[in-house]
């Protein structure tokens, strides 16, 4: 009896592989949301606990520095003060010009807030769980970023938690430009390497001159990401040529090793129609005629 | 009770998978289910280990970017593979264990990453070191989860010593004052 059941159980977790592979990017398995809303009760204690035991033996640790610590940053409290003034003259001269030039400074996007309360199990892999779900108005595919720049995106939801991918893994996929994105035409692919300090930019011409220190923003073409978001700084280029192109490695400008919150980006990518229709080399229905 | 201790091992390590990873990195290494997995398939109950097996799997699947059921798969194979080498071959001392658990982690390890090669979906990690970093963080928690394991599960199963043996016959003392007669 046991070699058939051996054999129905290994052909069930076969089916549920196939299918979970044929539409991975936007796979919502009902088993796999409501295990992340069961995991969620027993991970966020879990990570509270263990981020104030760490923090508490940490806090005695750097106990001993903190005399130097505390005269080196009266000296820079300091500097500060006297930058932060010379930083408001510049905020009101760049608001008198904005209003002279009829800019309106809004935030493009709302940001949620969210912290991570989980890693990947398997050490293959390494998506990180989040303590926002559907119930705050998560959808699939919202881009996640701190404060350096852009993170991955949300690859399933569940009413509690969702599961982020992050830039630098293998499948994972980013429309980017070299430079701003209006001034810069240097478009590319930027692609995980497995390491979590290092993405490469793909199909970027070789003739076009590229130097290590460049930044690099999303363009917003792959219909997933928002564009203008920083995502890295350049910091090897092996030159390609003519008709070679370069093989760029980007270091991610988030923190992605250390990270402990995270933010979600509330955007909803125009549908893809739409989108399509916007680019210069849409066939509209004029252009039919 | 006795029936319950396997599943309530096999939960607090789905449990430790899921968390202990957010606490260090280098928790990652080791392998809690298939250690638990393992056990099982040790003490010749192939039902047993065949259902934990697919349970810890799935269950680490449902929280992993992998495919869903691609650990499922390889524990349940591991256990099956397990168990029946234990009905075959005397295992049950601990150091006859540790390659056991050794080699099912590799086995693991090999089928995890192969079906996902199989299916499209490379994983993100580096082949080999995984490999040789998982073998040794499991292995080494491997063996002293079953000692501690041996120690306190089976410790109520064992007969006593007094037990052990068969009460010895108490040889009646002759009275010594008849025997001074």
């Amino acid at each position: 009896m046991t070699p058939w059941l051996v054999i129905v159980l290994l052909l069930g977790n076969f089916i549920l592989m196939a299918f979970d592979a044929r539409d991975i990017n936007t796979g919502q398995r009902i088993i796999r949301v409501w295990s992340q809303t069961a995991a969620d009760f027993v991970q966020s204690p879990v990570t509270t606990a263990s981020s104030s035991f760490s923090g508490y033996f940490g806090s005695i640790a750097t106990l001993r520095s903190a005399q130097t610590e505390n005269d080196v940053l009266k000296q820079r409290i300091q500097e500060l003060e006297l930058e932060v003034k010379g930083n408001e003259e510049l905020t009101s001269e760049n608001q008198r010009l904005k209003s002279l030039l009829g800019l309106k400074e809004t935030s493009k996007y709302k940001v949620l807030p969210a912290r991570i309360i989980g890693r990947d199990p398997s050490v293959w892999f390494d998506s990180s769980i989040i303590n926002r779900g559907s119930l705050d108005g998560v959808n699939l595919n919202m881009p996640v970023v701190t404060d350096g720049g852009l993170v991955g995106r949300i690859t399933a939801v569940s009413p509690l938690t969702a599961q982020v991918d992050l830039i630098t893994l293998d499948k994972s996929g980013v429309a980017g430009v070299i430079g701003e994105i209006s001034t810069s035409n240097v478009l590319g692919v930027i692609k995980g390497t497995s390491k979590k300090d290092l993405l490469e930019m793909r199909y970027v011409s070789g003739s076009v001159e590229v130097q290590p220190g460049q930044t690099i923003y999303t363009t917003g073409q792959d219909g997933i990401f928002p564009p203008g978001l920083k995502v890295g700084e350049i910091v090897e280029v092996k030159s390609g040529s003519a008709t070679v192109p370069h093989q760029i490695f980007v270091r991610p400008s988030a923190r992605i090793d250390s990270m402990q919150e995270v933010g979600i980006l509330m955007y909803e990518p125009p549908a893809r129609d739409e989108f399509e229709q916007k680019l210069p080399n849409a066939i509209t229905k004029e252009k039919v005629r | 009770m006795q029936q319950l201790k396997l599943p309530i091992a096999l939960i607090i390590a789905v449990i430790l998978q899921w968390t202990l990873r957010n606490v260090a990195e280098p928790f990652a290494y080791i392998d809690f289910p298939l250690i638990i997995v393992v056990y099982a398939a040790l003490h010749r109950d192939s039902v047993k280990a065949i259902f934990s097996g697919t349970f810890a799997g799935l269950a680490v699947d449902a929280l992993s970017g992998g495919l869903m059921g691609a650990t499922g798969f390889s524990k349940t194979f591991v256990a099956y593979a397990v168990s029946e080498l234990a009905r075959r071959v005397y295992l049950d001392n601990l150091l006859l264990r540790i390659p056991v658990i050794a080699g099912a982690c590799v086995i693991d390890d090999l089928l995890y990453y192969g079906l996902h090669r199989l299916l499209g979906q490379e994983p993100s990690a580096e082949f080999f070191v995984t490999i040789a970093y998982t073998l040794i963080g499991t292995t080494i928690a491997g063996t002293i989860i079953y000692l501690l394991m041996e120690y306190f599960l089976a410790e109520r199963t064992r007969p006593k010593r007094r037990d052990a043996f068969a009460t010895r016959r108490q040889t009646r003392r002759r009275n010594p004052i008849r025997l001074g007669k």
